[in-house]
């Protein structure tokens, strides 16, 4: 029993969370007074936890630790660095929001960190204990944030559904995990991958099965989708922002790494599984998408589909030489969460402005808030991955993997995919459509109007300009993904 | 002058789109403020393009000239290359003019509902799209102009057409983003078939599809057919263009007509002929085939409508039938006249929308049945009318027979084909499409008189007899002169076109002879 | 002046743009820029003429100046041995496609001279009569402009030195006819025969366009002297020569009336006089001729002239000659009369080429351009001075005694076109005719008697309605005014000895000698002139003459044909039959363009509606439709369609609860462990197979 050297640098980030959210605590419970110092602190707190993300990758070299349970490479600080700026784009989103509803507000910040925490260890985690430790530290505060409007009967609604199916989700993933445990004898990843290069029994596949059922969960892939609908139209608006960007980005952090680097070598026991929810999930969220009338609601399905899109690289990489389906995986999942906390921000303005999310209600925004109309119809248009926008990129190295992997079942898929994203522009086009091609409602604007706060309007500016340079400009995030494949 | 030459084609480019930041910068109130920038954006992109022709090498244009090329997206091995040749020289020239022209018509008439600040800024964003589609030599690059295209159009549409603009500026959108989306497969197939992984234009049309099975080729070609046919567009993928026209502002009919519906077209001359030479000759019959069909259909589509604005859409399905023909017998002297054709077409059409877009301005109807006597109440713009009719025609003297006849004449000796449609022999096949493309100009000089004689010869109608009809207002003129005197020049002494283009297809020519 | 010929036409063209532009602000409305353009490029044509007859003696004998025109004719007719003159070529770059060069030029020779003079003296003729005709017309301006526009493209027509060149001329010479029939465009009749006529010799010119494109890859080259060489030269295809033959014949059929497309040309009397006369008689009708006669080695080895026996050429020319004359009978309008007469003596000169008599059918282009250019006029004369711009005989009658020189110079004009020796007429058809029968086709002699009998007959039916009998008008007949007489005298002078320059039995054959080409030309035999055929015919003449004056003169009401059609039904049919134009007027308007812009169109437009677009819509409806599938059914009601209800319905918390917790837990986890199973059976397989 050899104790482990913990390597404080490589841990400081998280450190630096942890402290933040224990001060959040503290202070919300002796300076009650001073409510606004919580959401001040917390946003201190994630960009103070970037620092040490920059020194680690300034210093470059890869550090194991745990057994290789916990490693800091590239790709985990490429995650860390991105989970950290979605965080303070959610604080940034959420300040008015929660300030205004008679929310508890300094638990929601405590909340919202402990979720970060959990993201920042899942970019690192290398075993499957870690990863499901990881992954719960990330969903057990979600679940109590996405039931945070109390007096709220949909927000309790959405809590509840998603806790239950939480759980549920979680037990079929460990009964997977300990079955792979039972025949890899490991819970390492680079274990289990050496096993899965062996001659496999079929029970195995069943076990990848089940442990990854659990991550479709997560990322709310069909059908493992039905309670994010309903839980994002519950859930306070910032909420949904968090859980459609962030930890769905840490379901697919732990689905890339499990499958890079423990399942990889028997293709065939998880290929199919990607390639099939790939498939479903952008089929059915964009039909379903079709149908709806409330933006949030919209929003959440259009998520399901852009899980789809971003599940195809992955569902092709056993074909594709190099590195370059992974990347696509890392670049569609920063792009996608530049526009989709856009997409939030927008709709959160909107909805102050028109006092409802429902998208009717937004007609004629072009001529009451030509602003926010544009920064609107941008971030959707970019979703819809029209160029020059982001949107555009993402889908472009999707299908570049795709013709990279050229094998009958990667192009099928393709096609797929293609027709999809054909059909996306009718629900991304109805928004921009009503804000600009409609008059505005009688009266309608005006009553409810309230201005857009500072904290959301730099939150839309940033991720605007985000989404126009890397749309004139991908070569940045482009970078990044080489750069999270490339050992330091 | 290296400065120049270094960064001439970025400043075509991106001139306009800082010329939009400014429009968007300028407050609401300041509407002349926001004109005068957009006009003097649109003339400074005018002098790079004066100064472009200026340095352009005549002898020379053949070959890429003032060329740009660095690094963009290094992962997918994209360059910001952009590059110029006597093929894409004149249709800059063309879009340039265009956006001119169009800013100036509108000066003192925007549609409803007003908001000129949009109107300018997207114009502008408009022309970056559409100089950049012609100057770029990365599939990469020209994808992304392509495509920057169709956001404007789709907003200009939607928000200042006519009574049924949702649903012509959506159709137009999903038409021209299917098309697009199967381009991009096409180029991303060309990617991994090529052995040097690359998008560069230059490159792949040197290798010319070497080491591309036969069969494969024709596939990927047929991926960017689809893309480009449906820009230009060729039947049966024509039906957004009458709706689109039908329902756009004049000025948004204007750029779609003269620019827009080029991008296509210069696509196959640029793109699809050069990288898949085999597959071309594979398609080029029945390219053929759907150009001609399209002359005559167009033409009885004309002869059946109602509303002038309409006719003089299906007009242009019917033109850019000849301009295909052209390209479809695979020769420089098809090419040379589809090249021709395109700007011919650009200067005419883009005219008669003009006209038309007044004409409504004054009478508020397009319905010819209504209208009559133009002449009578305003004897210029009647005229002008008179003339870009007689212009579209192809009457000799006037650009229009430039594009037209030796099109029709190149299609008597096409390329050397291994066999015509249903493995016909390929000789009789284009001969058949020379007779009925013949044909097709007897019916385009009836639907054209048609409507002259309905519009602007006859009676005044009797609603309109006391309504006062002003003639062609100065800034009408000043936008039109142009136009009208190259429509008249270029017919008059057409190697100012030819001798630039000569050079440049004659390569592209030579590969299948 | 051969070198710089391209000046004639750019003169006028000049004009065309000055009057366009500055026309209104000018003392005589812009009629004066247009008359000096005219005389300038008339007094150049001059010029060039008398160069060229320079360039031929030069070449023959080395003499020089006109003394040699006049005095060389007595001795030369006997030796008609010519050496080679070429033609003068002059040419520019136009255009470049496939690394070759286009050129744009001028072509020069006898041919082209004559045809200079006969379009700019007519032209100039027509500028100075409109003075007067047109003068309060409210478009005067636009009127000189136009006619402007069209002398010069009619002088490029000309001059050119390739076919496309041509075809220009070509097109623009339809353009300017196209304005000018329509030029009282707010009558709808007018543009209605103006779209006729455009369309109609548009549909004739893509036999044209066709024809060249043809010649161009056979030959090489668009140029005029390189195609007749090539057409001569031993090793040239045959069949292309004959493919491309017919077509340009088809253009020649559109362009000069000629049988089956002559309908447009009667309806083009819908212009003004003065147009009718320069454009419809004298000149754009006859472009379809001078095609044949300047690509005359084409159509000579195409058609096998040489071989005699039946062509193309002459087998239109000669049906032409008959239904025109025929239909020229039973007109009462007297402009009309003269429109089917002008179709029926084209007709001569097109057969007159098919029969190989190249130079008759040119002389007889020459000749008739200025009677019937005279007679034109004369009938305009009548209408301005006589009977108040009505062109119906009905309202004519007697009117020699008012405008004595206007009856006589119709006269003279009349007689020349009946063929009545010495006049111009006389020569020219005769010389046709002879040709005819001395190169084998007596078939079309006889056609061609046959049409002098009928022309002298219809002549002299009009001249009687016209100006003999009792004055039927409401108007006060007067003589027209000079600048409408003058020009009269000078073509009836013209009308008079126009024939005697090529006169055989007078030895003069200054056709033959200077105009007929040398260089690229099939050597043609030139009948000797033949007493008994000229006698026979001009004694036709003088019968068909006789008897229509019998039969007018002494008062139709007592006449044995008096009301002939009523009585015999056999007589009625035909009468009916020519006054409905055998029809093909309701062929071609009713019939073939109704049916393409009635049904045809609506049927293309009717499938691009419903089913192309059809398609589209569909998809889109398809779309959205599988999307409330895939939403109401698949996503809602099977997962978790009573969910929402449930939560909506109930409002109080606690109960919210109860139900929550009771009702959608199992229902989930049912969901969740299903789809896992599915999806593990699916991998099972995937993976166990």
């Amino acid at each position: 029993m050899v104790n482990p050297s913990i390597d404080v640098h490589a841990f400081a980030p998280e450190i630096v969370i942890t402290v933040a959210a224990v001060v959040c605590l503290l202070v919300d419970l002796f300076v009650p007074q001073r409510p606004e110092l919580v959401p001040r602190l917390a946003s201190i707190g994630v960009l103070a936890a970037l620092i040490p993300v920059l020194t680690l990758a300034a210093d470059g070299s890869d550090r194991s630790m745990f057994g290789g349970a916990f490693v800091v490479d590239n790709y985990t600080l490429v995650f860390q660095g991105f989970f950290l700026v979605v965080a303070y784009f959610t604080l940034l989103i959420s300040v008015d929001y929660i300030g205004e509803g008679d929310y508890y507000r300094g638990e929601y910040y405590v909340m919202m960190l402990v979720s970060v925490l959990g993201l920042l260890v899942m970019a690192g985690a290398r075993d499957l204990i870690s990863i499901f430790v990881a992954l719960e530290t990330i969903s057990i505060p979600t679940f109590v944030l996405a039931g945070w409007r109390k007096h709220d009967t949909k927000s309790n609604e959405a809590a509840l559904k998603y806790f239950l199916i939480g759980v549920l989700s979680t037990a079929i993933m460990l009964y997977g995990m300990s079955l792979v445990f039972g025949m890899a004898n490991s819970t390492v990843l680079s274990d289990i991958s050496k096993y899965a290069a062996t001659d496999t029994p079929a029970l195995f596949a069943g076990a990848v099965f089940l442990t990854l059922a659990g991550f479709a969960f997560k990322i709310s892939a069909v059908p493992f989708h039905f309670w994010a609908p309903d839980t994002y139209e519950g859930s306070p608006t910032p909420v949904t922002a968090f859980l459609s960007v962030a930890s769905k980005a840490g379901g697919f952090v732990a689905l890339l790494t499990i499958i890079r680097l423990g399942f990889f070598p028997s293709g065939d026991s998880w290929e199919p599984i990607i390639w099939v929810l790939a498939a479903a999930s952008m089929t059915l969220g964009n039909l379903a998408a079709l149908r709806q009338t409330n933006a949030i609601r919209m929003l959440a399905y259009s998520a399901i589909a852009q899980t789809g899109f971003m599940l195809v690289p992955l569902a092709v990489a056993g074909d594709v030489p190099g590195n370059s389906a992974w990347e696509a995986v890392v670049i569609y999942l920063l792009i996608y969460g530049a526009m989709t906390l856009g997409a939030f921000a927008a709709v959160i303005a909107a909805a102050r402005r028109t006092g409802s999310a429902e998208m009717s209600s937004f007609a004629g925004l072009g001529r009451t808030d030509p602003l926010l109309a544009v920064m609107l119809s941008i971030f959707l248009l970019s979703l819809a991955g029209v160029p020059p926008l982001a949107g555009w990129f993402a889908k472009f190295v999707m299908f570049r993997a795709v013709f990279d992997a050229g094998t009958t079942a990667a192009v099928v898929l393709g096609v797929i995919a293609a027709v999809n994203s054909v059909v996306a522009f009718f629900y991304y086009a109805v928004i921009p459509r009503k804000t600009w091609f409609h008059e505005p409602a009688e009266g309608a604007v005006d009553a409810k109007t309230k201005p857009t706060p500072v904290a959301l309007n730099v939150a839309l500016l940033l991720t605007t300009a985000t989404v126009l340079v890397i749309g004139i400009y991908p070569q940045f995030f482009a970078r990044l993904g080489e750069l999270a494949f490339t050992p330091g | 002058m290296d400065w120049f030459d270094d960064w001439a084609l970025t400043l075509a480019v991106f001139l306009p789109a800082v010329g939009m930041a400014l429009v968007l910068a300028i407050p609401r109130a300041q509407e002349t403020a926001m004109k005068a920038t957009a006009l003097l954006t649109a003339l400074a992109t005018g002098a790079v393009g004066i100064g472009i022709l200026f340095r352009f090498d005549y002898d020379a244009a053949g070959a890429m000239q003032l060329d740009v090329n660095e690094p963009w997206i290094k992962v997918i091995h994209s360059r910001y290359h952009l590059g110029l040749d006597g093929i894409s020289l004149p249709l800059l020239i063309l879009s340039m003019l265009t956006v001119i022209v169009c800013i100036i018509y509108s000066w003192d008439h925007f549609p409803e509902p007003h908001n000129p600040k949009a109107f300018l800024a997207l114009i502008l964003l408009l022309e970056v799209g559409l100089n950049g589609t012609f100057v770029a030599e990365d599939l990469i690059l020209f994808f992304i102009f392509f495509e920057l295209v169709l956001l404007p159009m789709f907003f200009m549409i939607g928000v200042w057409g006519g009574p049924n603009r949702e649903y012509a500026s959506i159709k137009f959108f999903l038409f021209t983003l299917f098309g697009s989306a199967l381009m991009l497969v096409a180029f991303l197939a060309l990617f991994f078939l090529s052995d040097v992984e690359t998008f560069d234009m230059v490159t792949l049309s040197d290798l010319g599809g070497a080491g591309i099975s036969q069969g494969t080729q024709n596939l990927v070609f047929a991926g960017l057919f689809l893309g480009f046919a449906i820009k230009v567009p060729m039947f049966p993928f024509h039906t957004w263009l009458p709706d689109a026209h039908t329902e756009a502002p004049t000025v948004g009919s204007v750029i779609l007509a003269a620019v827009m519906l080029k991008l296509g077209t210069y696509g196959f001359v640029r793109i699809a002929l050069p990288v898949l030479p085999k597959a071309a000759e594979v398609w080029a019959p029945w390219i053929g085939l759907l150009a001609v069909i399209g002359i005559i259909y167009g033409a009885l589509c004309c002869l059946a409508q109602r509303d002038m604005k309409r006719l003089i859409a299906f007009s242009s399905v019917a033109h850019m039938g000849f301009v295909m023909l052209g390209i479809a017998t695979l020769t420089d002297f098809g090419l040379n006249a589809a090249i021709f054709g395109m700007v011919a077409h650009g200067l005419i059409t883009g005219m008669l929308f003009f006209v038309a877009g007044s004409v409504q301005e004054r009478y508020e109807t397009r319905e010819m049945s209504r209208l009559g006597g133009l002449l009578t109440q305003a004897p210029k713009l009647g005229w002008i009318l008179g003339f870009c009719a007689m212009a579209s025609l192809g009457l000799p003297g006037l650009a229009g027979f430039w594009g037209e006849f030796p099109s029709i004449l190149a299609s008597y000796d096409p390329a050397p084909l291994a066999d015509g449609l249903f493995g016909g022999n390929n000789l009789y096949t284009y001969r058949t499409f020379m007779v009925i493309a013949a044909i097709g100009t007897v019916l385009a000089a009836g639907y054209l008189l048609w409507m002259l004689q309905r519009v602007a010869f006859g009676k005044v109608n009797a609603e309109f007899e006391k309504a006062h009809i002003h003639d062609v207002h100065v800034p009408e003129w000043i936008a039109w002169t142009p136009l009208l005197v190259l429509i008249l020049v270029l017919g008059i002494y057409p190697d100012i076109l030819f001798s630039i283009t000569d050079p440049a297809v004659s390569p592209i020519g030579k590969v299948f002879s | 002046m051969l070198e710089h010929a391209w000046l004639i036409p750019a003169l006028p063209a000049v004009a065309f743009f000055v009057i366009l532009f500055f026309g209104k602000r000018l003392p005589k409305k812009g009629a004066e820029v247009g008359i000096i353009a005219m005389t300038i490029s008339f007094v150049l044509s001059i010029v060039a003429a008398v160069d060229w007859i320079d360039r031929v003696n030069a070449a023959d004998t080395g003499e020089h100046g006109l003394g040699a025109f006049f005095g060389k004719g007595f001795m030369a007719a006997a030796e008609g041995e010519h050496a080679v003159v070429a033609p003068v070529v002059k040419s520019v770059t136009w255009w470049t496609s496939g690394g070759v060069d286009f050129g744009v030029g001028t072509y020069v020779d006898g041919l082209t001279v004559m045809m200079l003079i006969v379009v700019t003296l007519v032209s100039l003729l027509v500028y100075i009569y409109s003075t007067a005709y047109m003068h309060d017309d409210r478009r005067y301006t636009w009127f000189f402009a136009s006619l402007s526009l069209f002398s010069a493209s009619m002088l490029t027509l000309v001059v050119a030195s390739n076919t496309i060149e041509m075809l220009v001329g070509w097109e623009l010479v339809g353009l300017c006819s196209f304005m000018l029939i329509g030029f009282w465009w707010e009558d709808r009749e007018n543009s209605r025969a103006a779209i006729k006529a455009f369309l109609t010799t548009r549909t004739g010119d893509i036999g044209l366009m066709i024809g060249i494109i043809i010649l161009f890859f056979t030959v090489g080259s668009f140029g005029v002297g390189a195609t007749n060489s090539y057409a001569l030269s031993p090793g040239a295809q045959h069949d292309l020569l004959l493919a491309a033959s017919i077509c340009l014949m088809i253009g020649i059929i559109g362009k000069s009336g000629q049988f089956p497309l002559h309908t447009w040309l009667p309806d083009a009397m819908a212009g003004p006089t003065p147009v009718s006369a320069l454009i419809h008689a004298a000149t754009m009708v006859v472009a379809g001729v001078y095609l044949g006669a300047r690509l005359y080695p084409v159509f000579y080895d195409g058609f096998s002239i040489e071989a005699g026996g039946v062509n193309m050429m002459a087998l239109i020319g000669g049906i032409t000659i008959l239904i025109g004359a025929v239909l020229a009978f039973v007109q009462r309008d007297i402009k009309k009369v003269l429109a089917y007469s002008t179709i029926s003596q084209i007709g001569y000169m097109v057969m007159g080429l098919g029969v190989g008599a190249w130079v008759a059918a040119v002389f007889h282009l020459f000749t008739h351009a200025f009677f019937k250019a005279l007679l034109f006029l004369g009938a305009g004369s009548v209408s301005h001075g006589g009977t108040h711009h009505s062109f119906d005989m009905r309202e004519m009658g007697g009117l020699r005694k008012y405008m004595p020189i206007t009856f006589w110079t119709f006269l003279i004009g009349s007689l020349a076109l009946a063929g009545i020796f010495p006049l111009a007429g006389f020569w020219s058809k005769d010389e046709i005719l002879v040709n005819a029968g001395s190169n084998g086709f007596d078939t079309f002699l006889i056609v061609g008697l046959i049409g002098a009998f009928l022309t002298a007959a219809y002549m002299t039916r009009c001249v009687y309605l016209t100006f003999f009998g009792e004055y039927r008008g409401h108007a006060q007949p007067h003589e027209s005014e000079p600048a409408i007489t003058i020009p009269l005298i000078v073509l009836a002078g013209l009308s008079i000895i126009a024939g005697i320059i090529n006169a055989a039995p007078l030895g003069l054959e200054k056709f033959t000698e200077y105009v007929e080409p040398t260089f690229a030309f099939p050597d043609l035999v030139h009948a000797e002139f033949d007493y008994p055929k000229a006698i026979l015919s001009v004694s036709i003449a003088a019968v068909a003459i006789g008897i229509a004056a019998f039969y007018w003169f002494r008062h139709e009401e007592t006449g044995p044909l008096k009301g002939l059609t009523q009585r015999n039904k056999l007589a009625h049919a035909g009468y009916t039959f020519l006054e409905n134009k055998y029809y093909l007027d309701h062929l071609y308007e009713n019939v073939i363009v109704d049916g393409i812009r009635g049904p045809v169109s609506a049927a293309a437009y009717w499938v691009n509606q419903h089913v192309i677009d059809g398609v589209v819509n569909g998809a889109g409806r398809t779309a959205t439709r599988v999307g409330s599938f895939a939403y109401d059914t698949i996503d809602q009601r099977v997962v978790d369609g009573a969910v929402n209800g449930m939560a909506y319905e109930t409002g109080e918390a606690g109960e919210e609860l109860r139900k929550v917790q009771s009702g959608k837990v199992q229902r989930y986890a049912l969901w969740l462990f299903a789809a896992t199973g599915v999806l593990a059976l699916a991998v099972f397989i995937t993976n166990v197979l």
